[in-house]
């Protein structure tokens, strides 16, 4: 008996461990440990075992059933992973087939840009406001010292829609209305359109102004330096170099254009800055306190200072955007660049 | 505005101080020098020459060798031109010379003969006969007799000048002249400007006993007039041909020259006026009169009116005041007495007859700028000094002087040295502010933080510390701000930033259309007045009120837009005719509805977002689902009607109501006829938002409750109906029949089919119940089912699906 045994923990752990599917599997716990399997055939002779014996046969039995079970259980384990990496490995895909579902679109280039302008600007304490595009001439001119009839209105070729209203030419507009409703010290910022009746095949009729203005204490030509070199390193880095140049507006006094690094050819030279390394980037200047004064500010007590990028321009530069009649055309082609 | 380098020269020594320097310096001091222009720039390599020696060509009976001394060698030039001849004295041109007309000269070989260059014709050196007599002739320019042979061209011809293109601010009007440039180069450069010669001498009489002048409008503070007798008209001398010449001004005669150089040296336009033809020997500067009409010098006739000012003589205009002369009075060859004009008139009034009859001349530019009311003073003089030196005529004594405004008095400004460096924030020493404003001939004194300033004459734009700081640091060099440094907040209040609320909400919804794949767009807000036809708006729609632009680019910009659809429906138009599918795009923008028409006060700008698809497949609950999650976060309950758009499809569209009724945005299929209106071939959807009503919105609040610690259940409920049953009255019914154990109720098919009835369709729900306060038993919830069927039945006539 005691062979017996030893002869099914034999057998059976070697016909289990080479039992190479379920139903293998299963008939063999059915043949050794089955009401009618060897295991159990065996274990009902024990009553013909002499009692001396039975002890010991009987741990035996049980040992050898337990070996058994454990390596059925063993190899059901082993069969059933193996199936699941079976199953796995036919799900196996292709990775580089597309990718599915709705795909992200993009915000324009331009809306970026602001987003970003406005965030430094928001950071450096500035309130973005907005206002009027439909403006009245005292906002968008008279109001900015540029009396009817003066020379600097042929600056701004204006579209206008009854004597005295427009479309605004200039979001400095925003300027005088800051001016009247906010008490100084302020910092405002105004991103918005702006209208003119221009023909020049290079310059788009509507297109885009950043306003900024500063009113306060003690404030001047140096100040308004300092915070345009500091956004313009925000938005380009530390390495940008900028340049001043004179200019005039007749609500700013000294009045400037500044220009920094060109970010088309970083400072090599190229056609949007004609060789010269440096592109325009804003225009700016003390407020002229005539403008104050006319917007019922001191210019005793006050001065301010007023900045203003030439968004566009920017976008195209920051985007190295080929034509600027892209930044209105949305052909989805150029936009899809953006994502 | 253009001057050139020699006349400057007249004002200013400018030895060892080349034309680019001056370029460079002009435009970092705030003239901007779009252009220099080097006459000489094609004429290098080209020579005065004399002809020795003409004979034949000995292979070619067009050709003839010519034997030419150029004063440092003989050079050989075979030529085809006829109008040369033996003794003649030309312009040759060597190797290396690269002519106006791009001709590149070379030693070559005609026909076995060596020539060594070729002669030249007036247009290759780039003049005609206006400037130089002969040289518009078809042959070769034949030069003076006394032209010294290897002289260079460019010198015997006075084309060695260089003209500067000037970018003149509006502020300086007083440099829109070779004087005015001038002034600035001294205090550039820390040069002396050199007077100018203003005398002449004059026979006897007195232009008062020749001429009377009134004036009777405002709008001419200062009329000075001289006359001038004997004149002999001729051709201007060569040095002053060759400055008009290189200020791009054509030279006639004398008397038109005169005022022509004075107009760009002085800055002041001038007129001359045949005497003859003056009536009754009256100059009477006034408004016009109705019905009157004059005819003018560029050959057309104007039909004047009040607003006009004109000089006329005693019966009839006779110029348009500060823009252009008429026919009949103006220097002709016959001229034998004349008289000079010299005046100020109003800028306003001679912007606004230019514009008015769309002419711009050299002086109606210039007095649109502003000429100064002391500028005539010693303009009159000047011209009177060039009629004299060029012997073109003798001038009688005296000068008519009519003047209403006070003249030659300058002011005086008193100004804080400190206030002038706190406007530019770099420490200049008083000495240096001194010395900077000094050369600009700005008189300065100082008294502790006084400066006490009076400006030149012609310095009107000189008023305050502001003025005073500019003209400071311009000089100083802007420079010294690019490499500064410092405290970023030095002299600045701390303020709190802040973003602008609405901008930011459209920033949140932009962000999720980006997410569900859309595009955002930038378009015009001005469009087609035909675009409310296009989109079907009926006659009544408020939106046909539109704004029109009284001087559009194009009828494609005429009006400004009160309705967005027009935009995103043209971008998807114009991008499915180049090929691109599968379009979402969205803009936020505005729409500008006026209050009343003509307009007389703001409109309204309403900012909006607009969103459109053109996507095969994309159906109307689609948009709906994107308009749910784009209103998701607001603090607003709405309700969805049948949207009024006439541009969108009546059964596929809905309008968003708010609770107080009114109307915030819509969407839905676009109307097949609006599609058509448009060329686009496939379905659209288009929906809309006011941003400017979310934007007003509380900010939402979030407030949650306790999850049921007892377990839901799901029960499916599949009913048959008729086709005009909505889903939400069912839905509303199944809730209201569930009371407060509802938890959620969800269609989740729909089915039609013949077998279930004429006009019948199958909705099938999911229905979850659940309890706070216990576990539902079977028979409650068999109750609950209960009384839903039987609710849907009594309602709306439902049958439970087999």
């Amino acid at each position: 008996m005691k062979i017996q045994l030893e002869d099914i923990l034999k057998n059976g752990v070697a016909e289990i461990e080479s039992a190479d599917d379920l139903k293998t599997l299963d008939d063999l716990r059915i043949k050794y440990l089955g009401k009618s399997g060897a295991l159990t055939t065996i274990l009902r002779g024990m009553k013909d075992v002499a009692p001396e014996q039975r002890r010991e046969i009987g741990s035996l039995a049980n040992s050898v059933r337990e070996n058994i079970e454990n390596a059925l259980s063993q190899k059901l384990a082993d069969l059933e992973n193996a199936k699941l990496l079976a199953d796995m490995e036919k799900e196996k895909v292709d990775i580089t087939e597309p990718s599915k579902g709705v795909k992200r679109g993009a915000l324009h280039p331009l809306t970026r840009f602001n987003n970003k302008f406005m965030e430094i600007c928001v950071e450096m304490g500035f309130t973005v406001i907005q206002g009027p595009e439909v403006e009245t001439d005292y906002y968008n001119f008279e109001a900015l010292n540029v009396p009817k009839n003066h020379p600097a209105r042929d600056m701004q070729d204006s579209f206008y829609i009854t004597d005295n209203i427009l479309m605004r030419t200039q979001t400095s507009n925003m300027q005088i209305r800051a001016m009247e409703k906010m008490k100084p010290p302020f910092k405002v910022v105004c991103p918005g359109r702006v209208y003119r009746n221009d023909s020049d095949s290079s310059h788009s009729p509507i297109f885009n102004q950043f306003e900024a203005l500063v009113v306060d204490e003690n404030i001047g030509l140096k100040d308004l330096m300092m915070m345009i070199k500091e956004i313009l390193k925000r938005l380009y880095g530390e390495n940008i170099k900028i340049r001043v140049r004179p200019s005039y507006f007749p609500f700013t006094e000294p009045s400037i254009e500044i220009d920094a690094t060109c970010q088309m050819c970083h400072g090599k030279g190229c056609n949007l800055c004609k060789g010269t390394g440096f592109s325009e980037f804003f225009a700016a200047g003390v407020v002229n306190p005539k403008v104050l004064e006319m917007s019922g500010i001191d210019s005793k007590k006050y001065s301010g200072f007023a900045f203003g990028p030439g968004i566009d321009r920017s976008v195209m530069v920051t985007n190295k955007i080929p034509n600027i009649k892209y930044l209105f055309k949305n052909d989805l082609r150029f936009l899809k660049q953006m994502r | 505005m253009k001057v050139s380098y020699n006349w400057l020269c007249d004002f200013v020594d400018l030895k060892n101080i080349s034309p680019k320097e001056i370029a460079e310096k002009l435009t970092v001091s705030g003239f901007e020098v779009e252009d220099v222009l080097y006459m000489n720039e094609h004429l290098h390599d080209v020579f005065v020459g004399h002809i020795d020696k003409i004979e034949k060509h000995p292979q070619a009976d067009r050709l003839v060798v010519c034997q030419v001394d150029v004063g440092f060698k003989k050079v050989q030039i075979v030529t085809s031109a006829t109008n040369v001849f033996e003794g003649a004295n030309v312009p040759v041109s060597l190797d290396g010379a690269d002519l106006c007309n791009g001709v590149k000269i070379k030693p070559s070989n005609f026909r076995g003969v060596e020539s060594d260059g070729m002669f030249c014709s007036g247009e290759e050196l780039g003049i005609d006969d206006n400037y130089f007599d002969g040289a518009g002739v078809n042959g070769i320019l034949i030069l003076p007799n006394e032209f010294k042979p290897g002289t260079k061209i460019e010198d015997a011809l006075m084309l060695n000048d260089v003209a500067f293109d000037i970018n003149v601010t509006p502020n300086r009007s007083d440099c829109n002249s070779v004087i005015g440039i001038a002034h600035e180069i001294c205090a550039m450069f820390g040069k002396k400007f050199k007077d100018f010669d203003v005398s002449y001498s004059t026979v006897s009489g007195d232009v008062n006993d020749f001429v009377k002048v009134s004036v009777e409008t405002e709008n001419c503070p200062r009329y000075m007039a001289s006359y001038v007798k004997n004149i002999k008209l001729s051709r201007s001398p060569l040095w002053l041909r060759s400055r008009l010449f290189a200020v791009g001004i054509k030279p006639i005669n004398t008397m038109v020259d005169i005022t022509n150089y004075i107009l760009v040296e002085q800055g002041q336009p001038m007129h001359a006026f045949d005497y003859k033809y003056l009536d009754g020997k009256k100059i009477n500067v006034r408004q016009a009169k109705e019905g009157e009409k004059i005819s003018v010098l560029n050959g057309n006739t104007y039909n004047l009116d009040k607003d006009v000012m004109v000089i006329a003589d005693q019966n009839k205009p006779v110029v348009i005041a500060g823009v252009i002369g008429g026919v009949n009075s103006c220097i002709n060859q016959n001229t034998t007495e004349s008289v000079f004009e010299c005046a100020v008139f109003d800028l306003k009034s001679v912007r606004l007859t230019a514009k008015k009859f769309g002419l711009r001349t050299d002086s109606s530019a210039r007095y649109e700028k502003g000429v100064n009311i002391n500028s005539p003073t010693l303009a009159m003089r000047r011209a009177l000094h060039l009629v004299d030196k060029l012997g073109c005529g003798q001038i009688v004594g005296g000068i008519i002087d009519i003047c209403s405004e006070k003249i030659g008095i300058k002011q005086k400004l008193t100004l804080s040295y400190s206030k002038i460096i706190k406007i530019l924030g770099v420490d200049i020493p008083k000495e240096k502010v001194v010395e900077i404003l000094s050369g600009l001939g700005v008189e300065t004194s100082v008294s502790g933080d006084t400066l006490t300033c009076v400006p030149p004459l012609l310095r009107e734009d000189l008023q305050n510390e502001n003025d005073i700081a500019e003209e400071v640091i311009r000089i100083y060099g802007y420079d010294v701000y690019n490499d500064l440094d410092g405290g970023l907040f030095e002299n600045s209040s701390i303020t709190i930033g802040q973003f602008e609320p609405r901008l930011s909400m459209e920033n949140n919804l932009k962000n999720i259309l980006v997410d569900k794949g859309f595009y955002e767009t930038l378009n015009y807000s001005l469009y087609t007045a035909s675009a409310c036809d296009k989109l079907l708006l009926s006659k009544d729609d408020e939106r046909r009120k539109v704004i029109t632009i009284a001087n559009p680019i194009s009828e494609d910009m005429s009006t400004v837009r009160t309705v967005m659809a027009h935009a995103l429906l043209l971008d998807i138009s114009s991008n499915l005719s180049v090929g691109n599918k599968d379009m979402r795009f969205f803009e936020v923008g505005r729409v500008y509805q006026p209050k009343s028409l003509p307009l007389t006060e703001l409109p309204t700008e309403n900012n909006r977002l607009s969103f459109a698809v053109c996507e095969k497949d994309y159906d109307f609950f689609q948009m709906k689902g994107l308009v749910e999650d784009l209103l998701v976060g607001f603090q607003i309950s709405y309700t969805l009607k049948r949207s009024e758009q006439p541009f969108l499809h009546s059964g596929v569209s809905a309008d968003l109501v708010a609770n107080d009724g009114r109307v915030i945005g819509w969407f839905g299929k676009v109307h097949k006829s609006v599609l058509k209106n448009y060329d686009i071939s496939q379905d659209v959807y288009y929906g809309e938002l006011d941003t400017d009503f979310l934007a007003s919105l509380p900010e939402k609040k979030y407030e949650t409750k306790e999850i049921s610690k007892f377990p839901p259940v799901e029960r499916d409920l599949a009913i048959v109906v008729d086709e005009n049953v909505t889903n939400e009255e069912l839905v509303q019914a199944i809730k209201s029949a569930c009371g407060k154990t509802c938890f959620d109720v969800q269609l989740f098919d729909i089915y039609r089919n013949n077998t279930l009835g004429e006009g019948k369709k199958s909705m099938a729900y999911k229905i979850v119940l659940s309890s706070d306060d216990k576990t539902l038993t079977g028979d409650e919830i068999a109750n609950i089912m209960k009384r839903v069927l039987k609710g849907l039945q009594f309602r709306f006539g439902a049958k439970l699906r087999d």
